[in-house]
């Protein structure tokens, strides 16, 4: 080449002068994704809540009501509770007062969890990421595909910190590893805050109640001794995974959080803030949500109940829990009802992450019932799905009784509530089921 | 002819009478005390919460934690998805229990360079690089409100501190 070929025209020089001044100033919006431009998407609501419910339930004893309503607060009718069982309802909730939730939105009577094994992890996780699991699941590694925390994340615009997204679960296990995925695309950048209330809030009270207070000035100077460390340390070596990682402002917010939070559990508050007696683990966790709802009104949380899975030792206390379940899913609602900013601007997802069996194992309780594990026939794939939400958006009172919906239907109406489904990439979207149309106008 | 032959045999075997009799040397080998110190370069390994948790406490308290504190605060550990938020707290309440082996301010003071060299050594298990020497006594030297607990809490709570 020549010099003669290389010479610019002065003009052509200050075209691409400009066009390179143009690119410096456009390229710190370019979103984390890749993309220049916002979603588009519309939002049906500003604010989702997903319950999985509650354990792993039978429609026989949800939708069909054998033992009668065990589920008043949810579901409407008033069949009496069976009369053998009654007596091992320890569970005594106030009557609901106003209608069951259920009238405030729309019933998948049949819904489906179509395949996979049907484990605890398993369902939780086809749930949450909107893909059927096999049984080649690992219980020790993150999910293989990205969660619904992860799309919602990477996809909204302006883009999320993780305070907007949280996923509570009642148990430890394997359960903590469901905040983010191993996907190389997605991963703990996008990841939800994951919180076990029971362990963290309830039983650390003696080991971490008591902190080394920092004035703001010091908190500097120990945040410039850690940085030096960590970016003298970074440059020779792969720094360490530590999971979701919090900006150092919403760390300090959410440390505060937890301590405020430990100190009141430590002076007996937590103990029935309801009013019923106590509160169960589930009750805790949901509790708990309710606590984190109040404190950030996330745009996203995922919570967990557990406790109906005694049903593998003990029927009549599976129903008891259920009721329990119940209530603690209305008391929720009616919570996020009275939070200014979630109010008539959230949209609650109930389901369980499956059913049990329809055949009983050898277990029977002091009532003579048998006891449910869920291993996979025809009954413990059949659950409901619960969609509420304001009446402009959620269609009301609806109950839709033939086979429709399933789990991984319910990360797409996620996406499609909170107006990012359209930037989830095809590849990933293919995996997944459909927005749950019949619900909403 | 006999006489020199005579002279010479007597010269060789005086030689080698001589030679055989010459004290030999002891040598005796010492080897000489060296602090082995790992470089930050060579930790690749993260340190499990269990271990993380006890060296923390026992790089405190020069003795081992509890099995019930340590079970507590493992399941704390694993009730929150922010890791880096956990360990500061854990190292927080550390710093607060009673007894922790925290050198006083003054004594920090005294000798800062010293301070941050035995730092190094207490909590990374290696000596500072000229560099790192000289960047941590300026930031400790320049605010006055800089404490022992709170240098100990930047170590500890560092990326190269969950390695070995």
């Amino acid at each position: 080449m020549s010099i003669e070929n290389i010479k610019m025209k002065r003009r052509d020089f200050i075209k691409q002068a400009g066009l390179a001044t143009a690119g410096t100033f456009l390229v710190p919006y370019l979103l984390p994704s890749g993309r220049l431009f916002a979603a588009t998407g519309n939002r049906k609501a500003n604010h989702v809540v997903f319950c999985l419910f509650a354990g792993g339930v039978r429609n026989i004893e949800t939708i069909q009501m054998n033992d009668g309503n065990l589920m008043p607060y949810t579901l409407a009718g008033s069949k009496a509770i069976s009369a053998d069982i009654l007596p091992g309802m320890t569970f005594k909730p106030p009557a609901p007062t106003g209608q069951p939730l259920q009238t405030l939105g729309t019933l998948f009577s049949e819904f489906r969890y179509a395949l996979g094994p049907t484990g605890h992890y398993n369902g939780h996780t086809a749930a949450i990421t909107g893909v059927y699991t096999h049984t080649n699941l690992s219980l020790k590694d993150h999910p293989p595909v990205p969660t619904v925390f992860e799309y919602y994340r990477k996809h909204s615009s302006p883009a999320k910190a993780a305070l907007n997204a949280w996923w509570v679960s009642n148990s430890l296990g394997p359960f903590p590893a469901l905040n983010y995925s191993i996907d190389p695309n997605y991963g703990p950048l996008y990841g939800a805050n994951y919180i076990q209330p029971d362990s963290l809030i309830k039983h650390a009270y003696n080991v971490l109640y008591k902190p080394q207070v920092f004035s703001a000035g010091q908190k500097t100077s120990a945040n410039e001794i850690r940085q030096f460390l960590d970016n003298n340390f970074s440059n020779q070596n792969t720094s360490t995974n530590a999971g979701v990682s919090n900006p150092l402002t919403d760390a300090d917010n959410i440390e505060s959080f937890i301590l405020k939070s430990i100190a009141e559990a430590g002076t007996g508050a937590y103990k029935d803030p309801w009013g019923v007696g106590s509160l169960s683990v589930d009750m805790f966790n949901i509790f708990f949500a309710e606590k984190i709802i109040q404190q950030y009104t996330p745009e996203l949380l995922v919570v967990n109940m557990q406790d109906v899975d005694i049903a593998h030792y003990n029927f009549t206390n599976y129903c008891d829990n259920m009721r329990r379940a119940d209530y603690s899913l209305s008391h929720l609602w009616n919570f996020i009802q009275s939070t200014p900013g979630m109010a008539n601007d959230t949209i609650l997802i109930a389901a369980p992450e499956h059913g049990r069996n329809l055949t009983s194992n050898s277990f029977v309780d002091n009532y003579g019932r048998h006891a449910l594990d869920h291993t996979g026939d025809d009954m413990s794939r059949e659950i409901f799905c619960l969609v509420i939400g304001p009446p402009s958006v959620v269609k009301q009172n609806q109950v839709i009784t033939a086979v429709e919906g399933q789990s991984i239907d319910i990360v797409p109406t996620i996406a499609n509530i909170l107006g990012f489904d359209t930037d989830i990439p095809g590849n990933y979207k293919s995996n997944m089921g459909q927005l749950l149309s019949p619900a909403f106008y | 002819m006999n006489t020199k032959f005579y002279t010479c045999l007597l010269f060789i075997l005086s030689l080698l009478m001589h030679s055989s009799c010459k004290k030999e040397t002891e040598y005796l080998y010492k080897v000489n005390d060296v602090a082995v110190r790992q470089s930050g370069t060579t930790k690749q390994n993260t340190k499990t919460t269990t271990e993380f948790i006890s060296i923390a406490y026992s790089d405190l308290f020069n003795a081992n934690i509890s099995t019930a504190s340590l079970n507590s605060l493992s399941l704390a550990y694993s009730a929150f998805g922010d890791q880096k938020l956990i360990e500061n707290l854990i190292i927080k309440n550390f710093l607060n229990i009673p007894g922790a082996a925290i050198p006083t301010k003054a004594a920090m003071n005294m000798n800062v360079p010293d301070f941050v060299t035995n730092t190094y050594k207490k909590f990374l298990n290696r000596v500072p690089n000229a560099f790192e020497q000289w960047n941590l006594v300026n930031i400790i030297k320049k605010d006055t409100t800089t404490t022992p607990e709170l240098v100990y809490y930047g170590f500890m709570t560092s990326n190269e501190y969950r390695k070995y």
